[in-house]
């Protein structure tokens, strides 16, 4: 559950919800400069797969394990294209949101080198009768790429694949381009889908409001 | 620290939201002088929608709208809160939310726009229940269309729709013409069962009306409508403004002060963010600054004239809170596709159990099938139950086309037991205690909200409903009322029929809190109606004299 926010004397009405939640992040980074990526980056370690530039504080889009990372969720996707910046971004979110998240990520990349998978569906599967914990880094990327939050913040908001599958329908609140009452129209009809989970169910919170 | 500049207005007015900017706004245009002290900053709209597109968990309201440590506000519904400190066996359904900012918490409401029913200022005498307002729905009337040509109110035509509050004048503007998804649900209503589907009043242009545009259907009217197409508090300060009233932002009020006699108010005091104090004189004193912060304000300036708090000596301030508890259920509906959240979120109402004899045991309510875009709920279940890649695409698209929302408003009856007191623990930046509220729900409005269910389990039948999810409990609707209650006898309640209050002359009181009943319907129209019915009456007093 969410911790209620405190009251901060800055001008915290001037500040949004994304940035509130990253300084919250730095603070922890900094108390935990060993487990942290960006502790170690900021110390100036050498580069490794998944450190984040000590400039922008971002993942490079060449970084090895944003590449794994693309591979792995142009696979659970069913989606040949996907973009890299949005990839390298949702990749760091997943890496912070967890120490162990890289090394299942890079777990993950490993089952899917190993045999040739026909669908996400079938990887997923696999994936999760290998190492029950890899269903965790699997949603994780599911929520990244369809929802476009990574570690409980907004990486993309328009651009999340969600809004891509349905904009025949509808349009993500506050963008609306309809025309005048384009909301009385018939949108399109859906068939009820036969395809089966992958994965063993998780239970499903919904946030407190 | 004490300030030497001299402030004083004929009508001094403490809050900016509806209640106090509509004041304002008609006192200023009949050249009586103003100061409004609104606790919290200037804020602008665009601000608040960068927040809401950069926020994670989307139906959080309140989390846009960071507070300010000098006028905190309820940051979540979550109990136990970090603001408003809830007890007793109902203490979540009363975890009510608002804003304090110029403007108030119209920011983020959804803009349904109700007039009462006569009966429901009569619920004593006609359903020996609860109590009479100390006015009548015909006091009401020119105030409530007054009220709807202010906030561009558009409704159905009368003669096509009855809604039952009887009119002098059509709406304003035309009916907002419903979504496909609420049109099919209106059939299905027509075609199954005894009751109708009606279209919501709103406070939200079908037209281009008071230099604001014509709805372009968002689907965010609750937290920020994008574009101002729906009606807020903001609209009536800045109006008021360029009429002439001064906005003081950032003016935490914490003591009204009385003549010697304790009959009249001489000031109220505030406190700027630095905790300076300003002393503001006037003719007149309106406290317009929220059902719970009004109460609050009036217990927080106990003194010894006083001890139990100002305007208090029937011992009721702060007590019969009320509000409109919500029942919810959302459902995957098994018929066509209806994908929600094109248009405006609220539109469309069942209205049949708005009244009828059976409120002599149960409490009214009405039912929404809220329009919200589906897509972020849907997706987040569909990874849940574990679908990935092309099957997970399918589910998401299936499941954003038939997920249905019902949730209700049920009435709640004045209780003196439902309390709010100041915090003995806690306090803000600037010492103020904050609120405590005691709430248990009242058997009335529990058999109502049973009612609700009951209603809602055939409507999922209807609609070859599946995998129900009902939100736990009672959940509040942030609709509260009662803290300053309006009565004939002023051993029992606080203020008359015109909202002034019985213990001191010149003091009024514009917000819910002076509802007798909470009504059948959203609340904001009837506060807006009886604000400018107070406005009315101090023009008429300040001309005269
Ligand atoms: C999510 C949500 C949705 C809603 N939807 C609807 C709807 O669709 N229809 C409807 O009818 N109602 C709705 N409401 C209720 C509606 O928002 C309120 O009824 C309305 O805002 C009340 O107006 P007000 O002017 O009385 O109070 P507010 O709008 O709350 O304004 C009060 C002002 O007083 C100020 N203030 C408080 N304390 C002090 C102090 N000590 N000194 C100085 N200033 C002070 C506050 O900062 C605030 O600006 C909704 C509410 C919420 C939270
Ligand atoms: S539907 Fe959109 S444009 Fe219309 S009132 Fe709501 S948020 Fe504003």
């Amino acid at each position: 559950m969410p911790k209620n926010r405190d009251c901060p004397s800055a001008p915290l009405w001037a500040v949004s919800p994304n940035r509130m939640r990253l300084s919250k992040l730095l603070r922890m980074s900094r108390r935990d400069v060993l487990l942290s990526g960006m502790g170690a980056a900021l110390a100036g370690s050498a580069a490794e797969a998944g450190e984040p530039d000590a400039q922008n504080g971002a993942l490079a889009a060449t970084d090895p394990l944003v590449q794994q990372f693309m591979v792995l969720s142009q696979r659970l996707t069913d989606r040949d294209a996907l973009d890299a910046r949005i990839g390298a971004a949702l990749c760091m979110g997943i890496v912070q949101s967890g120490a162990e998240r890289k090394t299942q990520l890079q777990a993950l990349h490993t089952v899917l080198t190993k045999e040739q998978y026909a669908s996400a569906s079938d990887f997923a599967r696999a994936a999760e009768k290998q190492d029950a914990a890899l269903k965790d880094v699997i949603h994780e990327i599911m929520t990244g790429w369809y929802r476009g939050v990574a570690n409980g913040k907004v990486v993309v908001y328009r651009s999340a694949l969600m809004f891509d599958l349905t904009k025949d329908a509808v349009f993500p609140k506050t963008y609306a381009a309809g025309g005048p009452f384009y909301w009385t129209s018939k949108p399109p009809e859906v068939a009820k889908p036969n395809g089966l989970p992958a994965l063993s169910p998780s239970k499903f919170v919904v946030e407190p409001t | 620290m004490s300030s030497e500049e001299n402030l004083s207005a004929d009508v001094v007015i403490v809050g900016s939201g509806v209640a106090g900017s509509s004041i304002a706004n008609e006192l200023v245009r009949a050249g009586i002088s103003v100061i409004v002290l609104e606790a919290g900053p200037r804020v602008d709209r665009q601000h608040f929608v960068e927040n809401f597109r950069n926020l994670e968990n989307k139906p959080s309201y309140q989390e846009p709208f960071p507070a300010v440590p000098w006028a905190p506000h309820p940051p979540n519904q979550i109990t136990p809160n970090e603001y408003l400190h809830t007890s007793g066996p109902d203490a979540e359904a009363y975890q009510q939310v608002y804003l304090r900012m110029i403007g108030g918490t119209t920011w983020h409401w959804a803009g349904c726009a109700w007039r009462y029913l006569p009966s429901d200022f009569e619920l004593k005498s006609r359903y020996g229940q609860g109590r009479d307002w100390a006015l009548k729905y015909d006091d009401l009337e020119p105030f409530y269309y007054q009220a709807e040509v202010t906030m561009g109110v558009c409704g159905p035509d009368p003669a096509v729709e009855d809604l039952g509050s009887p009119r002098k004048q059509p709406y304003p503007m035309e009916a907002l013409p419903i979504s496909f998804a609420a049109q099919q649900f209106r059939k299905l209503i027509d075609e199954k069962t005894p009751w109708r589907v009606v279209h919501e009043p709103q406070a939200r242009n079908t037209r281009p009306y008071a230099n604001r545009p014509t709805c372009e259907g968002h689907n965010n009217c609750m937290p920020i409508c994008p574009i101002g197409a729906m009606y807020n508090g903001s609209y009536s300060v800045y109006d008021a403004e360029a009429a002439g009233a001064k906005f003081i932002p950032n003016a935490v009020v914490y003591k009204i002060e009385r003549d010697a006699a304790n009959k009249r108010v001489t000031a109220v005091q505030y406190f700027d963010p630095d905790k300076g104090s300003h002393r503001v004189t006037g003719k007149y004193f309106v406290i317009a600054a929220h059902c719970i912060e009004t109460a609050k304000l009036l217990l927080v300036s106990a003194d010894e004239q006083s001890p139990d708090g100002v305007a208090n000596s029937s011992g009721h301030v702060g007590r019969n809170m009320m509000d409109h508890t919500g029942v919810q259920v959302t459902f995957i509906s098994g018929d066509q596709a209806l994908w929600p959240g094109r248009g405006p979120l609220e539109t469309n109402v069942i209205d049949n159990f708005r009244d009828g004899d059976w409120r002599n045991e149960r409490g009214a309510y009405l039912v929404h099938m809220v329009d919200d875009n589906q897509v972020d709920l849907a997706t987040q279940m569909a990874i849940a139950k574990g679908y990935v890649g092309r099957e997970l695409e399918e589910q998401i698209r299936y499941m954003a086309a038939h997920t249905v929302r019902l949730f209700s408003h049920n009435e709640a009856l004045p209780d003196p037991n439902n309390r709010l007191t100041l915090s003995k623990t806690k306090k803000d930046a600037l010492g103020i205690p904050h609120p405590d509220v005691y709430y248990k729900l009242p058997e009335y409005t529990v058999r109502s909200c049973e009612h609700t269910r009951k209603v809602f389990r055939e409507l999922i039948g209807h609609m070859h409903g599946t995998e129900e999810q009902w939100t736990p409990g009672y959940f509040p609707q942030d609709h509260p009322s009662g803290s300053t209650i309006m009565g004939v006898d002023p051993r029992d309640s606080v203020v008359d029929g015109h909202c002034r209050t019985h213990d001191h002359d010149n003091l009024f009181i514009a917000s819910s809190s002076v509802f007798s009943t909470v009504g059948t319907g959203n609340i904001t129209l009837t506060v807006a109606a009886l604000a400018l019915r107070v406005a009315d009456t101090l023009k008429k007093e300040l001309t005269h004299a």
